[in-house]
């Protein structure tokens, strides 16, 4: 018992680990933030663009999803920091993995949205185009708010899933928490930083439960 | 408060439906159906479940495209290859037999939806406007009410409200009372006869048979897509002539 407190809950490890995990916990909330931003924000967008239903680019939408949901994200991530370079395009470890990961969230995004989309009734549609509004009218304000509500809560588990990911980018040798708790490791001999680790993982995240079930109540309405 | 139609006024008939044909897969579920409706008219459609009249309806707003016909509504062809359908559906209001209100929106802004989006008013003359559609069928205590807290004949007034705000030249229900408790049945047929009494021309598609003899001004029967007769009411029900309306006055009427 006394090993597995030093081992794993060790407090002056702990104490001395604390200031650079939490300088890579900084790094791993701006990659969080701006991977839930662009891919939630891409993958609304291409689902709006699927729902113009214009065939060719459906197609190429639905690849786009397809591909990217099935590649791990770290192959993503490789093949965006070490192949692309070769073909003249090269990204920094950052944005190389906040574009891998906003582009697999984007992916997951739009396959709910979509189905969203598709699940409000079509009643509504016929509602709104009698009374003359056209189809981008009535998918702004009568068709998205009716469909995002519906999918608040596999769209906010599905961003938590592709935002604890951000340890990937340890992989490209980004400093985020992941990155940071393994390095302290090896410095102090002793796997406590990564247990800190985990528990600033729960804090970060944790609250984002709990904020989805607390939206999931706010949105809904009467029957 | 009165806004401009988007469709201008006519000495002809309002509505003119000729030869409208529509089949989903092998079923023609309307057969070459001709129809004319006079300003001010109001005509009851009847006829068992699946006889078309619905699609009659939802064909005249082009809802579903019919395969052949045409529809005008005055002298403007809706029917027509690149016809204004946004600005022609504004003038031809159409009821569903579920309401469709849009549930993240209070009755108030059910209403004003279209007038800010479509006609282009303000959002102050959008909520005045739309409040007076939901004073004139009752609803003036629920403006801030959503659909999920109204009762199903207050949401059903709510979406004729939505449909009149617009001050079409045509209204259309299709079924209004169907999906209604009993008991609210009466609250949304007076509104249709306030309507009917400020002259508004309308197609009800009803069940309700006691209504169609004392609103309508003629009563069409309608069975397998076609139009197997019609007139006055009374002529209607009390001397059906053909086998079909009388077999279905008999199954309905329970005589």
């Amino acid at each position: 018992m006394q090993e597995f407190a030093h081992y794993f809950f060790n407090m002056p490890v702990m104490m001395l680990a604390l200031p650079q995990l939490l300088q890579g916990l900084l790094v791993t909330v701006q990659m969080g933030v701006l991977v839930v931003v662009l891919g939630i924000g891409l993958g609304l967008l291409l689902a709006v663009v699927r729902s113009f239903r214009f065939a060719p680019v459906n197609v190429l939408i639905v690849i786009f999803v397809d591909v990217f949901r099935a590649i791990p994200a770290l192959v993503v991530l490789m093949l965006i920091y070490f192949a692309l370079p070769s073909v003249g395009v090269t990204l920094p470890p950052f944005a190389s993995a906040v574009v891998t990961l906003a582009l697999v969230l984007a992916a997951f995004a739009e396959e709910i949205i979509w189905a969203g989309i598709t699940a409000v009734d079509k009643g509504q549609w016929e509602a709104a185009r009698s009374t003359g509004l056209g189809p981008l009218q009535t998918l702004f304000y009568v068709v998205l708010f009716q469909a995002i509500r519906m999918v608040i809560p596999p769209l906010t588990n599905r961003a938590i899933a592709v935002t604890k990911n951000t340890a990937i980018a340890s992989a490209v040798s980004v400093q985020e928490m992941l990155n940071v708790a393994s390095s302290q490791q090896a410095i102090y001999a002793n796997p406590t930083p990564l247990t800190l680790a985990a528990l600033l993982y729960l804090a970060l995240f944790v609250p984002f439960t709990i904020l989805s079930r607390l939206l999931e109540r706010r949105y809904r309405w009467g029957r | 408060m009165s806004m401009p139609h988007a469709v201008p006024a006519t000495s002809g008939p309002l509505l003119t439906i000729e030869n409208l044909s529509k089949r989903f897969g092998p079923l023609m579920v309307l057969d070459d159906v001709s129809l004319t409706v006079a300003e001010r008219e109001v005509i009851a459609i009847i006829g068992p479940s699946g006889s078309g009249k619905s699609t009659l309806l939802r064909c005249v707003n082009r809802l579903e495209e019919p395969a052949s016909g045409r529809v005008m509504l005055g002298d403007v062809e809706v029917t027509a290859r690149g016809a204004k359908l946004n600005a022609i559906r504004r003038d031809i209001g159409l009821v569903f037999q579920n309401f469709n209100l849009y549930p993240h929106l209070k009755a108030r802004d059910n209403v004003s939806l279209a007038l800010r989006k479509v006609i282009g008013l303000s959002r102050e003359a959008a909520r005045l406007q739309a409040e007076a559609a939901l004073t004139a069928v009752g609803l003036e205590m629920k403006f801030d009410a959503y659909p999920g807290e109204l009762s199903g004949g207050q949401q059903q007034r709510v979406g004729i409200a939505r449909a009149m705000a617009l001050n079409p030249r045509l209204m259309m229900f299709d079924e209004p009372t169907s999906a209604l408790d009993p008991e609210l049945v009466a609250g949304v047929l007076g509104v249709i006869k306030d309507m009917k009494a400020r002259g508004m021309t309308m197609l009800v598609v009803t069940h309700e048979m006691g209504f169609a003899r004392e609103v309508a001004d003629r009563v069409i029967f309608m069975d397998r897509g076609k139009i197997v007769e019609q007139g006055h009411p009374s002529r209607i029900f009390g001397q059906p002539e053909s086998p079909r309306l009388r077999e279905f006055l008999a199954s309905v009427l329970g005589r």
